[in-house]
C-alpha cells in the first residue's frame, strides 16, 4: 500500500519524459506564436472577430495553466482534476437538460463520477469499469421507486447518457494516470484534441465549401474536416512515436490509427455536443470561459476521444500493469 | 446567457444539487439553534404544509423569522422553500446574495422601483408547482411589535390560484431580536400555524388582491388573539 500511494503523490519526475517536454515546448511556443499572428492579421479581421480572438487567448491562458499543472505534477492530482472536469461538464449538461430537476438520479451520477475517481486512484480496473453497468442498474431503479411513469425513459436516458459521456467517457483520461507513462499519453491526447479543433477551423477558413452537416452545424464543411483528418493523424502519429517508443504500439500503422481516432473521434465528439445543443435550442452551454462559452464547449472533443484511445492503447500495452492493483481496497480484504 | 454571479440574483433561480445539501445543512443547523436557544415551540404543526406549492406567511418582527418558519416545515418540503428576501438588504452584493441564495435559498424582491414582474415570476413559480414561498405581507419588519396592514403584493400572487396560503402567528422574535438589536436575547419563540387559506375564487384584479390581504390580516390576528395552549 505504501508503495502504492507514493507512486500516486511522486511529482519529481514529471518532466522526465522527453515527449512531456516537447509538448511543453509546443504549447509554450503557441502561446507566444498565436498573439503575434493574432496582430499580424488584425488588419484582415473584422472589429468583432479581433476582439472574440483576443478574448479567448486570455481565457485560454488561464484554462491552459489549470489543466496541465494537475495533470503533470502527480497521478494523484491528475486523477482529481479529470474528476473536476467531469463533475464541471455533467452540471453544465444537467443545468441545460434540466436533470437537475430530478436530485435523486442527478445525486446517483454525481456520486458515480466521484466513484470513478476513487476506483481510478485504488488503480481496481475490474470495479473501475463495472461502475458503468451498476451505475445504469442503479439509475434504473432508483428511477422507477420515484412512482411517476412520466417521462421515465426521458429521465432515465438522459441520466445514462450523462454518465457514460462524463463520468465513464471522461473518466478514462483519469483512470491512464495509473501508467508511470501517463504524463506523455495524456498530453499526446488532450493536445491533439486541441489541435484538432484548430486544424478544423483554419481548414475550413482556407478550402471549406461543401457543408456536410448543414443541420447540427453549419459552419463545418468537408475541407476543415478533412484537412484536420490530415493534420491531426500526422501531428498525433509523429509525435506518438516519441511518446510510445520501443512499445508494440511503435509502429507506422498503429500509430496512423491512434491518429486517425483522435481526429475522428474529436471531431464525432464536437458534432455530438453540436446535436445536443441544437436539439436543445442554445449556442452556449454556459457562459463560465469567456470566449468559449462553457467548460463542456471546451472538452467536447475528448468526451468521444477518451475511451476510444484508452482502449487502443490498453490493448496494445496496458495501463500500469507492472504496479500492484488495488492500492487502497486490498488491505480491506475485499 | 446568465453570468455565473447573476444566477444568484435571479428570481427564476432553482436550486441544484449544491444549494440543495448546504440549505438542509444551514436550516438543520437553524433548528438545532432555535430549539436550544429560543426554546421554539410549534402549535398547529398539523397545519404545516407537506409538499409544494405553498405560501407561508407570518407578522413580521425580527431577522429570525424566515428562519423560524423554514426551519418549522418538514425536510422535504424545507429544501423546496424559498423565502422572498427584501433585495436591496439580502442581494446588495455578490457576497451577500451568495450566502442568501445558497444557504437560505432566498429569493431577492426588491422593495423600491416595479416589482410587479418579480411577483409575476413568484406566481409562475408556485402556480407551476416548483416550490414553497416564505414571505411577509406587511412588507418591512414591525419597528414597535405591532402588525401593520398588510400589502396587495401577496394577492398578485395567489388570487385565482389553488396555492394554498399558510397563516402563522409568530409571538416573541420581537423580544427575541427587534430591528435595533444587533445580537439575539435568549427570548422563547413560539409560531401558532393557523388552516391553509384558499383564493382560487378570487379575481386576479386590484379588487381580488385587496380582498386577499385583508382576509390574510384578518386571519392572523385571529391566531393572535388565541390564548397560548
Amino acid at each position: 500500500m505504501k508503495e502504492g500511494i507514493d507512486y500516486l503523490f511522486t511529482y519529481s519526475n514529471a518532466l522526465s519524459h522527453p515527449a512531456t517536454r516537447v509538448f511543453l515546448y509546443l504549447i509554450a511556443g503557441a502561446f507566444i506564436a498565436a498573439p503575434l499572428a493574432t496582430l499580424a492579421l488584425s488588419a484582415k479581421m473584422s472589429e468583432k472577430t479581433r476582439k472574440d480572438v483576443w478574448t479567448r487567448y486570455w481565457t485560454w491562458l488561464v484554462i491552459a495553466p489549470a489543466l496541465l499543472v494537475p495533470v503533470l505534477f502527480c497521478p494523484a492530482t491528475a486523477i482529481v482534476a479529470v474528476a473536476v472536469a467531469s463533475m464541471l461538464c455533467y452540471r453544465e449538461y444537467a443545468r441545460a437538460t434540466g436533470l437537475f430537476r430530478f436530485r435523486s438520479l442527478s445525486a446517483i451520477v454525481a456520486i458515480s463520477i466521484v466513484l470513478v475517481a476513487l476506483t481510478s486512484l485504488d488503480h481496481w480496473y475490474g470495479m473501475f469499469m463495472a461502475l458503468t453497468p451498476l451505475t445504469i442498474v442503479i439509475l434504473a431503479a432508483t428511477a422507477v421507486l420515484a412512482d411517476s411513469p412520466q417521462g421515465f425513459i426521458q429521465r432515465v436516458s438522459l441520466a445514462c447518457v450523462a454518465f457514460l459521456l462524463f463520468g465513464s467517457g471522461l473518466g478514462h483520461l483519469g483512470y491512464i494516470a495509473n501508467d508511470p507513462n501517463y504524463r506523455p499519453i495524456l498530453l499526446l491526447i488532450l493536445v491533439s484534441v486541441q489541435l484538432n479543433d484548430i486544424f478544423a477551423y483554419v481548414c475550413g477558413k482556407a478550402f471549406g465549401r461543401r457543408k456536410l452537416f448543414p443541420n447540427t452545424s453549419p459552419n463545418k464543411t468537408l475541407g476543415g474536416h478533412m484537412g484536420a483528418l490530415v493534420l491531426t493523424t500526422a501531428f498525433a502519429a509523429g509525435m506518438g512515436h516519441l511518446v510510445f517508443e520501443g512499445t508494440k504500439l511503435d509502429t507506422p500503422w498503429a500509430l496512423i490509427v491512434l491518429g486517425l481516432i483522435i481526429s475522428i473521434g474529436g471531431q464525432l465528439g464536437d458534432l455530438l455536443l453540436g446535436s445536443i445543443k441544437r436539439d436543445l435550442g442554445i449556442k452556449d452551454m454556459a457562459a463560465t470561459l469567456p470566449g468559449h462559452g462553457g467548460f463542456l464547449d471546451r472538452l467536447n472533443s475528448a468526451l468521444l476521444v477518451a475511451p476510444a484511445t484508452f482502449h487502443l492503447i490498453g490493448y496494445a500495452i496496458g495501463f500500469g500493469l507492472e504496479r500492484t492493483p488495488r492500492v487502497f481496497t486490498a488491505a480491506f480484504g475485499m | 446567457m446568465m453570468k455565473p454571479g447573476e444566477r444568484f440574483r435571479s428570481t427564476r433561480r432553482e436550486a441544484g444539487l449544491i444549494s440543495v445539501s448546504m440549505n438542509a445543512a444551514a436550516t438543520l443547523g437553524v433548528r438545532v439553534y432555535l430549539r436550544l436557544y429560543h426554546r421554539l415551540r410549534i402549535e398547529g404543526a398539523e397545519n404545516l404544509p407537506r409538499r409544494v406549492p405553498f405560501i407561508m406567511i407570518a407578522n413580521h418582527e425580527s431577522h429570525l423569522d424566515a428562519l423560524v418558519l423554514v426551519s418549522a416545515l418538514p425536510l422535504k418540503a424545507r429544501i423546496e422553500t424559498h423565502p422572498v428576501a427584501a433585495g436591496d438588504v439580502f442581494f446588495k452584493n455578490g457576497a451577500t446574495s451568495l450566502l442568501a441564495s445558497l444557504f437560505l435559498n432566498a429569493l431577492p424582491l426588491y422593495r423600491k422601483g416595479v416589482t410587479s414582474h418579480a411577483l409575476v415570476d413568484l406566481r409562475e413559480r408556485v402556480t407551476s408547482g416548483r416550490g414553497g414561498l416564505v414571505l411577509f405581507p406587511e412588507g418591512t419588519r414591525s419597528r414597535d411589535g405591532t402588525m401593520n396592514p398588510f400589502k396587495a403584493g401577496l394577492g398578485m400572487i395567489v388570487a385565482g390560484t389553488s396555492v394554498p396560503v399558510v397563516p402563522c402567528y409568530l409571538d416573541g422574535p420581537f423580544e427575541a431580536c427587534p430591528a435595533n438589536v444587533k445580537l439575539p436575547r435568549p427570548a422563547r419563540i413560539t409560531v401558532r400555524v393557523g388552516t391553509p387559506l384558499v383564493f382560487e375564487h378570487e379575481p386576479n384584479s386590484r379588487e381580488g388582491w385587496t380582498t386577499v390581504a385583508r382576509r390574510c390580516e384578518e386571519a392572523i390576528r385571529a391566531l393572535a388573539s388565541v390564548q397560548p395552549g
